[in-house]
């Protein structure tokens, strides 16, 4: 068979088809496909795709057996199963279908089995019959067939027409198949040549390339395409290619470069190719079309990256008006967000379109408007939310928008807003000011979601983190100009959000600069004129107090206002402003109702609490730090909370569904809080906490934990079956604790403050030395207490003196300790002035007194009791004529036995 | 401590003898038929025990064994023992019965009686009218009808004077016991409190005549300072676990007796609920109200509490008051010595 008689013959099949559009169409693009597929050697090409389709089609065959012998024996649940791997497999062998054509037995088994499913849906007695499973089956499946086989209507059509004959063609089919393959090397060949030398294609591949065209244009005489093909468009080729040669080509050979030189690069984009073939065919052939419409040329998509040519846009000669740009671009658009649309490419296109647009002079406005339309599709190029932009795909983007901020800035004239119609945009008319619909706050807004995802996908603890962390920098800067650009043109709104990106991206900052300013009086006139500069930037409490203001003034949405006191609040706790954090706190009213904010906000709270917790330990302040912190340690969950990381939990309670969502909840890293240092406040403020009050009440039989967090702690501690020297933050707390239950204050003092724990914990502080004096004075005054509580009744008195010895206090602190614990009365003693001495009452009871009490307070409530079962019994007595003599038995009866216990119980007194 | 086997023997027997006159006084009436009237121990077996408990138990933990001997009349004499090893959650399939099957006889090829008389259990702090005791000692004295158990107590061992009780359950109790029937209407029917619970059989400490003479011999030449032991005055912790064992028991007392209560409640308030419906119903029928036994088949009333519970804790109370009472009265008595000695040399 000849060449053209093939293609005749083919395409003739096709055009009878009219219906399988659809799925035959993209046989051009796949054409397309194969050179970069596929290795260069052509004759291993041929080989492989010769077997996968005996695979697929052998696949194929097998499940429509088993799919007949199921309707023999009318088992409709085995033939629904079957049917749904039958799509599968069609779906996986689509590339193959594609370039034979649907294959007659899957036409025939489709119509077949929608014949029989009718006919058993309209045997209403057999239906009746039938077992529940099954019936559910039919239904399902016949609606399942139906809507299949809408694809296929045509083909099915002409299968019921004359199945014998199709039957016949089929074979013939396959024949022309093989054929068409031989022809399909020859575009292998000549695409693979055209790739390799970046030569002007040959006259071979032209012809090959035209033939994808006639198959786009089914409507089209096949011979009428082959003339065509060898005549007038192979002018209209060639000067495309001269004209092209010098970019277009060049930019071609670029991108190839890599491919072919890193094979590994290249395989790599294999795989990611093979994934997205379907795609890609669909979104060429959209392009395809448009580049149809254009009257101009088409140009093969190589996979994934295209090979745009400048006169591809727009053919050549066409004068390059705004009108032209702008249904260009619309064209483009068009396609976004579609199914198939190969994203780069569409990128590639408008980031042309700018250069075309730049290179004409067509003014900002259509620069403008492009560019929100580049940034768009960027981040659009990502298909699902989980995944994050690419390095290189984020730097294009940072200076695409800041490109935008340029043109912007030096054009005041033009306004941009959402609520621009797309009607009343002016883009060019130079006279009225320039409207571009597009927000630059969505997008910068989208532009710090990425950034969060870039940063929550990349592994901590690598240099690539550092890499990334350094477009922070530029990012900030972003929203500063945009913050600048809105504070002129933004309505309060989009100033208030724009406001709360700025402050989301300060708040967890500490501002060293200012701290130093702080601790150098202003009047170190004497710094170098860097110093200086550096100090020029507004003080970020400065900066918060303003922003934050605004936003509480200005807001209506709850939201930001909420997100904004928590930044707010977090920010002064950072900065050591304990009162202004606190005060800030309570004036929100968060705690009542955070609890119904959604999860992130929760985060941001819990955050909050946890630095103002932190913040109240710093300023010694133990018990404001203790209760910051008790909701978030004692749950155990603070890694959850705090949103740094994920519980390990079983599958059960959450699908993988809500691992997603709570993974992109996830704070990224640089924003952590260190939860060991968490810890160790938090247990530390305990234990200054506890260790009194277990003392204080140490016969008390109702004495309540503080902390149940660090009580367990202790027993951990306790458990241990050998105790060597503390390892770990939690055992130095424990080993401390139990020292300070002796009064042992320089023990506690060592275990709390040493080599170890200042690595792990106290040196993450901003003003560690201040710190560790506080803690110092703590461990001492709280030793001191606890000494006091322990060991007041062995004393009968002791000198104010030696307790300032023992403790390193001087004199009058240790005067103010004793004195508050009088006034308190958690001390039965009074001070002797002129001996400097504590007094001991000794009103405190025994261990045996304090026993003896607490049985007689529980034999109290034991009588009572006894009591009240007695009651019952007389209250009975009168409702119970019939009972009388029973119930008079039985009153005595525990009459004696109450008065016994009373008895007992009095002798135990 | 062997030096003082003779005088502690005789402290033992006389202070058991009071406790078991008490004991008898108020059981009298069911326990007149008892089989062993006295309990007669091998110096052997006090001493076995001691040695068993000084080397496997400490704290809380109790140690028991197997009574070895035989019944002559109504005297139970007592000649050998053995202990039980100690229970680990490793050896969970250890066999008791076939270790004690063993055990046995092998004693008998030494030819050492070889007879099963009852066991013995060490306490702490007078702690053991248990649930698990009354069991095993009711499986005893169901199979072997003299059988004893006798409590150690080690710590008042320890301050001088050697604690070794002999209990039987009273045959009330093992009626009770056979029936398997603790509700209060079936103890109430067996007229059983907690006094009448076990029985106390005095001890009497039997050793050869050369080894009295020898501990006649050791008595003379023992340092005086051996014996002051009985004389200390330190006594505060041992009184304070006393009262501290007696709150949680008065605590649980208390819970059982709130669920008395309920239970209580809940039948009355069951009783006339549906006594009133069914009534009102039949009233609306026009038929005579139900009786009240066929109201009772017709409602189930709530399960009423094991008062089984309450007793063994009523009798522990007991114990640990008269523990108390006892240790208070020895111990006024030393402070007044003390003092009549503090004033003599001042």
């Amino acid at each position: 068979m000849s060449r053209f008689f093939t293609t005749g013959s083919d395409s003739e099949s096709e055009s009878s088809l009219s219906g399988e559009e659809l799925v035959t169409k993209p046989v051009g693009g796949n054409y397309g496909k194969q050179p970069l597929l596929l290795s260069e050697d052509e004759e291993d090409t041929k080989r492989v795709v010769r077997s996968a389709k005996d695979k697929r089609f052998e696949e194929l065959t097998n499940l429509i057996r088993t799919i007949r012998n199921a309707m023999k024996i009318r088992d409709v649940t085995k033939c629904l199963e079957e049917f749904e791997l039958l799509g599968k497999a069609y779906g996986k062998a689509k590339s193959i279908v594609d370039k034979e054509g649907v294959p007659r037995f899957y036409i025939r088994i489709l119509a077949d089995l929608e014949d029989y499913l009718n006919e058993l849906w309209e045997d209403k007695e057999g239906k009746k019959k039938m077992n529940k499973n099954n019936a559910k089956a039919l239904s399902t499946l016949r609606q399942k067939i139906r809507k299949y086989n809408r694809d296929f209507e045509s083909h099915i059509t002409s299968y019921k027409q004359n199945p014998e004959q199709s039957a016949d063609e089929d074979a013939e089919k396959n024949e022309e198949d093989s054929e068409d393959e031989d022809e399909d090397e020859d575009g292998v060949s000549a695409a693979t040549f055209l790739k390799k030398k970046s030569e002007a294609p040959s006259g071979e591949s032209r012809k090959f390339l035209k033939k994808m065209d006639d198959e786009d244009e089914d409507s089209e005489d096949s011979e009428d395409d082959e003339d065509w093909d060898t005549g007038s468009t192979s002018s209209d080729s060639d000067s495309e290619e001269e004209e092209g040669k010098q970019t277009a080509l060049a930019s071609r050979f670029l991108k190839k470069a890599p491919t072919t030189d890193e094979d590994k690069k290249a395989a790599e984009k294999k795989r990611e190719d093979k994934a997205k073939k379907k795609h890609d065919r669909k979104s060429k052939r959209l392009d395809e079309e448009e580049e149809d419409n254009e009257g101009g040329e088409w140009e093969r998509v190589r996979g994934g990256v295209p090979l745009v040519k400048k006169p591809k846009m727009f053919a050549k000669g066409t004068e390059i008006t705004h009108a032209v740009v702008i249904k260009k671009l619309n064209e483009i658009l068009q396609a976004r967000g579609k199914k198939g649309t190969d994203r780069a490419a569409q990128i590639e296109l408008l980031q042309l379109l700018v250069q075309i647009a730049a290179e004409n002079n067509l003014g900002e406005g259509v620069i403008v408007k492009i560019k929100f339309n580049i940034i768009a599709s960027l981040y659009d190029y990502n298909p699902n939310l989980a995944t994050y932009m690419k390095p290189e795909m984020w730097g294009k983007c940072l200076d695409c928008i800041n490109e935008l901020m340029d043109i912007l800035f030096a054009n005041p004239n033009i306004f941009v807003g959402e609520n621009i119609l797309e009607e009343s945009e002016n883009l060019h008319n130079a006279d009225q000011p320039l409207r571009v619909r597009g927000c630059i706050l969505t997008l910068v807004e989208r532009m710090d979601e990425e950034f969060t995802k870039i940063m929550q996908n990349t592994d901590p603890h690598s240099q690539e983190y550092v890499e990334h962390l350094k477009d922070e920098a530029q990012v900030c800067a972003i929203i500063e100009r945009v913050q600048r650009y809105l504070e002129e043109k933004g309505t309060t709104e989009e100033v208030c959000r724009i406001y709360l990106l700025r402050i989301l991206h300060t708040y967890y900052k500490f501002d060293y600069k200012a701290h130093q300013r702080q601790l150098t009086p202003p009047e170190g006139s004497s710094k170098s004129e860097q110093d200086q500069a550096e100090n020029e930037g507004e003080d970020s409490a400065v900066l918060m107090e303003r922003l934050c203001k605004y936003i509480y003034a200005k807001d209506r949405t709850d939201r930001i206002r909420t997100c904004a006191i928590l930044c707010h609040i977090y920010h002064h706790a950072l900065h050591s402003r304990w009162y202004q954090a606190r005060d800030l706190m309570l004036m929100s009213h968060l705690q009542d109702n955070i609890q119904h904010a959604d999860p992130p906000v929760q985060i941001l709270y819990n955050r909050t609490m946890v630095q103002l917790g932190i913040c109240a330990f710093r300023q010694g302040l133990t018990k404001d730090a203790h209760n910051a912190l008790l909701d978030i340690q004692s749950s155990g969950r603070a890694k959850e909370l705090l949103g740094q990381g994920l519980l390990l939990r079983s599958l059960q309670e959450r699908n993988q569904e809500q691992e997603k969502v709570e993974r992109r909840r996830q704070v990224p890293f640089h924003l952590h809080i260190n939860l060991e240092l968490l810890e160790c406040v938090y247990l530390v403020s305990a234990m200054l906490l506890e260790i009194p009050y277990m003392a204080a009440h140490e016969s008390d039989a109702r004495r309540r934990m503080i902390s149940k967090q660090f009580h367990h702690q202790l027993r951990v501690g306790e458990r241990q079956p050998l105790l060597g020297p503390p390892e770990s933050m939690r055992e130095h707390v424990v080993a401390a604790s139990k020292a300070m239950k002796m009064g042992d204050w320089k023990t506690c003092h060592s275990f709390i403050i040493n080599e170890k724990m200042n690595g792990k914990v106290w040196d993450l502080f901003p003003e560690a030395d201040k710190v560790r004096t506080m803690l110092v004075r703590k461990i001492q005054e709280e030793s001191l207490r606890t000494y006091l509580f322990t060991y007041s009744s062995v004393y009968d008195s002791i000198s104010m003196e030696t307790l300032s010895d023992m403790f390193e206090l001087d004199l009058p602190t240790v005067h103010s300790i004793i004195s508050k614990m009088i006034i308190n009365e958690e001390l039965m003693a009074s001070l002797d002035q002129p001996t400097q001495t504590v007094v001991m009452h000794r009103t405190e009871p025994t261990a045996q007194q304090n026993l003896a009490l607490q049985l007689a307070e529980k034999l109290g409530s034991l009588v009572e009791n006894n009591e009240r079962v007695f009651d019952h019994k007389q209250g009975t007595y009168g409702g119970y004529f019939r009972d009388q003599k029973d119930g008079y038995r039985k009153n005595e009866g525990y009459m004696r036995r109450g008065g016994y216990r009373q008895q007992q119980s009095q002798t135990a007194y | 401590m062997a030096s003082r086997k003779e005088g502690t023997g005789s402290t033992a027997t006389s202070s058991s003898s009071t406790a078991g006159a008490a004991g008898k006084g108020k059981g009298k009436g069911g326990s007149g038929d008892s089989a062993v009237k006295q309990v007669q121990i091998d110096g052997l077996v006090v001493l076995k025990i001691i040695k068993h408990y000084q080397e496997e138990g400490q704290g809380t933990e109790v140690v028991q064994g197997v009574l070895l001997g035989l019944v002559v009349e109504d005297r139970l004499e007592i000649t050998n023992c053995f202990p039980f090893p100690q229970h680990t959650e490793d050896d969970a399939d250890f066999d008791e019965v076939q270790y004690q099957m063993e055990m046995m006889r092998s004693l008998r090829h030494v030819n050492i009686d070889h007879l099963h008389v009852g066991w013995y259990q060490s306490t702490y702090y007078g702690s053991f009218v248990t649930r698990a005791l009354l069991d095993s000692q009711f499986s005893y004295q169901h199979a072997i009808e003299e059988s004893v158990v006798l409590i150690y107590d080690p710590i008042k061992t320890a301050q001088g004077s050697l604690s070794l009780k002999a209990y039987r359950l009273t045959p009330k109790l093992m009626e009770v016991c056979k029936e398997k029937d603790f509700s209060p209407e079936a103890l109430k029917k067996a007229n059983i409190t907690f006094e009448y619970m076990f029985e106390e059989v005095p001890i009497v400490i039997k050793n050869s005549h050369l080894i009295n003479v020898l501990m006649w011999e050791l008595e003379k030449k023992s340092a005086v300072a051996d014996k002051h032991e009985l004389l200390s005055l330190a006594s505060s912790n041992h009184l304070g676990k006393n009262l501290q064992l007696l709150m949680d028991r008065v605590d649980e007392m208390s819970q059982d007796i709130v669920k008395y209560n309920t239970y209580m409640r809940n039948t009355s308030k069951q009783q006339q609920q549906k006594h009133q419906q069914e009534n009102m119903q039949r009233q609306s029928r026009g038929e005579p109200p139900l009786p009240e036994e066929d109201l009772s088949k017709l409602f189930k009333p709530p399960q009423p509490p094991a008062r089984m519970d309450s007793l063994l804790i009523a009798g522990q109370i007991n114990t640990y008051c008269q523990n108390i009472k006892e240790f208070t009265a020895q111990n006024l008595g030393k402070l007044f010595m003390a003092q009549a000695l503090q004033e003599y040399n001042n």
